[in-house]
């Protein structure tokens, strides 16, 4: 029961930070019709930013509050200055320009910080463990599972509940109405794509007290959020949810009870939810 | 006995009974049961979203249906994926021009031969498949005007003969039923009469039975041998071109709604 | 046809001659182009000839160069045995691996063919009794071409070994795009729809030319192995498999050539850039961001539609 519930956390947790990722993945195709490759990278950037910042200013919660932001501004400048030129052309090259900036990224990174990983301390109030009914739980881990939360139920809402999330929507459940927007779809891409890179740079934050801030963190990363979308739908946020709980709980099990293949369960889901609906959960046959 | 067999009459060609198709709440075709004999062509009219789309894909197999069964030949082939079906000898055209646009117009209709009758999987070799294939596709070509732009790329076609190719690729399957969906959609006036009498030519040569949507009363009038009439998915009435005119329930549901 | 049957054959002569032209590091530089060369033509067929952008490629290539050294460590057979268990290697584990990826289509079909390939990195990561891990297996030899015959170990015998394998590759890799089953992948890129509605399931053909693809791609990195003397999972990282399309992409895509030079004018680039700087990731990051907005066509594209305009 104990353990259960543990892992039950776990699972949570895990799925929190993939929710940060894949929900931003998820929109920016929806809106932009992009997948974008560099998506984990900017999670990464996050994760490095964080380390900066808590290093300089020695507190945590400053971090989670400027990266976000400044990563979100570093996403719309790229894509305004790169990907906006290229839309006209088929997926694969878009595909291949973000592959592009991943790796300028990616080797910015190791220029700047060199190859070994750095640790980010959790904030005083988030160390150690906190008692749950007679279950010891790390407190960062029960904090990134309310920030999942948060953040999930906060997204939800923007999206369900106000006119821009209304237009973001509606624009990414059927593409042919970005025509509608006018002189406004330029706009609102670069609008999207930082808001989600903004979405991955917290996700990146949050995450380096647990995993560190390293090299490689981006591409592990986008390998799941694929999966999670792959699973869930491209376009929907409700499939990321699901995709993400999915992935967080498959991970989280096989970890536990396999953990020398704990990848492969999730390969199994992924390759069992593929036969029955190859569009995923809640996606849209093409 | 005798005349029990005699009122059921030759078997169809093709025939579907309650056939149904449902997205969500909307029922796009509901129960509909037609029979299509051979070397009949048929019309199927009704206004924008009556379903003749959805029907087509029914027939065609690309679509599934939730209720009823399609039969062919008198064999039932519900559950065959649309490319059974079309080797069985039902092929198609579509409302939105659907060829291969950066294969030249010949291959375009070689391929169609070969996806038929071929081997196809003959990874290195299979001279004999390509030629075999080309004689066909150049028939079919020819039959329809198409035969001195062969070499020239698809998407390179006005519009009008894009139309033409794609049921030049049909033909050349050489088809037992051919289903036509809306040819003449965006053709000038002459063009329109053009694509008519090449559509007569060739139920003609190719002794094919035709299943042809179309908006223009002119051309289905012209051409039909039968007309069926969908209204909201729904089979509401079926004749030659005269009993069809003087249906009261298609006026008021389809022809006085155009004029 | 006849300039291109000339220039075939003037291709041909030079790939013969040059071992005798160039000093032994240009030549060995040579015979690593050439290696990518053979991998990016192995995309390109189902790149360009079918539409699927598989972005896992690179682990086809590693599997080849894990089953070469493999062989060529432990049991000492000849090099072409450790070819074939390189192709074969990378053939069979594609199989399922394209059943599942080719139920999904485009991008769908892209995320997935990454995700099996991050996920047989991992196991070459951490199956450190059978890898060596993130050592990988060094120490590879150069075994003769079969026993009692001619030795591959001067850098002159093995150049020729990969010249003549990714000629013949390129030859075989043409046939089947001529042939009946390689117009049906053509018309399985223009149009999946049309295809299905004219008779076939367009699926038993991906999975078909995904294999193809993955055994010329074991092929390639089953020669990489002994070449370089080592296997290690770098080779297949994403970063590999990204440069793979980008080599296609620069080279022209469909035509099979295209990519081979395209591979060839790639990893030059990376040569030079890697002379002046350390930091040359980040440059070849640049050189690929620009290629794909000012120069889509490709080499063999651009110079056509030069060609068209001159
Ligand atoms: N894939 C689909 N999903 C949902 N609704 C559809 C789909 N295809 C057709 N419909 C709906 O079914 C109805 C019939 O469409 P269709 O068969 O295309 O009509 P027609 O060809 O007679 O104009 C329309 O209301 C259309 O919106
Ligand atoms: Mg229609």
């Amino acid at each position: 029961m104990a353990n259960l519930l543990e892992q039950l956390l776990n699972a949570l947790a895990l799925a929190g930070l993939l929710f940060l990722v894949s929900a931003g993945l998820s929109l920016v195709f929806g809106i932009l019709r992009v997948v974008n490759f560099a998506h984990g990278v900017f999670y990464m950037l996050g994760a490095y930013l964080g380390f900066t910042t808590v290093a300089l200013s020695g507190w945590f919660w400053p971090a989670l509050v400027v990266v976000p932001p400044v990563v979100g501004v570093l996403g719309a400048l790229l894509e305004s200055s790169t990907l906006r030129f290229i839309y006209r052309r088929p997926p694969i090259y878009q595909l291949l320009l973000t592959f592009g900036l991943a790796l300028i990224l990616e080797e910015s990174i190791r220029v700047l910080y060199g190859p070994t990983a750095k640790g980010v301390e959790p904030p005083p109030l988030l160390q150690g463990a906190i008692d749950l009914g007679g279950v010891l739980y790390p407190r960062y881990r029960l904090f990134l599972v309310v920030l999942g939360c948060t953040v999930g139920v906060a997204v939800w809402l923007f999206l369900s509940r106000t006119r821009a999330g209304l237009v973001i929507r509606a624009v990414a459940q059927n593409s042919e109405m970005a025509d509608c927007l006018g002189a406004d779809v330029a706009r609102v891409r670069t609008l999207v794509f930082g808001a989600a890179c903004a979405l991955a740079g917290l996700g990146g934050v949050a995450a380096a007290p647990m995993t560190t801030a390293y090299l490689g963190m981006g591409i592990n990363v986008i390998v799941d959020a694929f999966v999670v979308v792959v699973i869930g739908g491209l376009g929907s946020i409700g499939g990321s949810m699901a995709g993400s709980l999915i992935v967080g709980a498959a991970q989280t099990w096989g970890a536990f009870y396999l953990p020398e293949t704990a990848m492969v369960i999730m390969y199994a889901v992924m390759g069992a939810i593929l036969v029955f609906r190859p569009w995923g959960l809640f996606g849209e046959e093409e | 006995m005798t005349p029990l067999l005699e009122t059921r009459g030759p078997t169809p060609l093709l025939e579907t009974r309650g056939l149904g198709r449902a997205f969500g709440a909307l029922q796009a075709v509901a129960g509909v049961s037609l029979a299509v004999q051979p070397m009949e062509l048929r019309a199927v009219i009704g206004p924008n979203g009556a379903g003749k789309t959805t029907l087509f894909h029914l027939i065609s197999g690309l679509l599934a249906p939730t209720a009823g069964h399609v039969l062919f030949r008198g064999d039932d082939v519900t559950a065959l994926a649309a490319p059974a079906r079309c080797r069985r000898g039902i092929s198609r055209t579509f409302q939105i021009t659907s060829i291969f646009p950066e294969l030249s117009v010949l291959e375009n209709v070689r391929i169609a031969v070969q996806l038929k009758i071929g081997d196809n999987f003959r990874l290195l070799g299979g001279r004999a498949v390509l030629e075999a294939s080309e004689q066909r596709a150049r028939d079919s070509l020819r039959l329809l005007g198409l035969d001195d732009r062969a070499d020239e790329l698809a998407s390179t076609l006005p519009h009008g003969d894009q139309r033409l190719l794609e049921i030049a690729m049909a033909a050349a399957q050489e088809p037992a039923l051919l289903l036509l969906d809306e040819p003449t959609q965006g053709l000038s006036p002459e063009d329109t009469a053009a694509t008519v009498a090449v559509i007569r030519q060739v139920a003609r040569e190719r002794k094919l039975t035709i299943i042809l949507v179309e908006h223009d009363m002119d051309v289905v009038f012209d051409l039909a041998d039968r007309i069926s009439v969908l209204h909201f998915g729904q089979l509401i009435a079926e004749g030659t071109a005269a009993e069809i005119r003087a249906n009261a329930e298609v006026q008021k549901a389809y022809l006085g709604g155009l004029d | 046809m006849i300039p291109s049957r000339l220039s075939a054959l003037a291709a041909l002569v030079a790939l013969a001659v040059v071992p005798w032209v160039l000093a032994r590091h240009q030549l060995s530089l040579l015979t690593d182009l050439l290696i990518a060369g053979l991998f990016a033509m192995s995309l390109d067929l189902i790149m360009g000839y079918t539409g699927m952008v598989s972005f896992g490629h690179a682990a086809y290539f590693g599997l080849g160069a894990y089953a070469s050294a493999l062989v060529l460590l432990h049991f000492a057979q000849p090099v072409p045995v450790a070819l074939l268990a390189g192709a074969l290697l990378a053939g069979a584990v594609a199989v399922p691996v394209g059943w599942f990826s080719t139920r999904a289509t485009g991008i769908y079909f892209a995320m997935l063919t990454l995700a099996f390939a991050q996920f047989l990195y991992t196991v070459a990561y951490k199956w450190r009794d059978l890898t060596g891990g993130s050592d990988g297996i060094a120490g590879v030899p150069k075994t003769p071409l079969f026993w009692g015959g001619p030795s591959l170990a001067s850098s002159r015998a093995f150049y020729f070994l990969v010249a003549a394998c990714v000629v013949l590759s390129l030859f075989v890799c043409r046939a089947v795009v001529r042939s009946p089953f390689g117009r049906a992948l053509q018309a399985i890129r223009e149009n999946e729809r049309r295809f299905t509605s004219l008779g076939r399931d367009p699926r038993p053909f991906k999975l078909v030319v995904f294999v193809i693809a993955a055994v010329f791609a074991g092929l390639a990195g089953a020669l990489f192995a002994p070449f370089r003397g080592f296997a290690s999972p770098e080779v297949m990282f994403w970063v590999f498999s990204g440069q793979g399309l980008m080599m296609v992409i620069m080279g022209g895509i469909g035509t099979l050539v295209g990519p081979v030079l395209g591979a060839m004018l790639f990893i030059l680039i990376q040569e030079v850039l890697s002379s002046y700087t350390e930091h040359w990731m980040i440059f070849t990051g640049v050189v690929f961001v620009l290629i794909v907005i000012f120069l889509p066509g490709g080499l063999v594209g651009t110079a056509r539609r030069l060609g068209a305009r001159g």
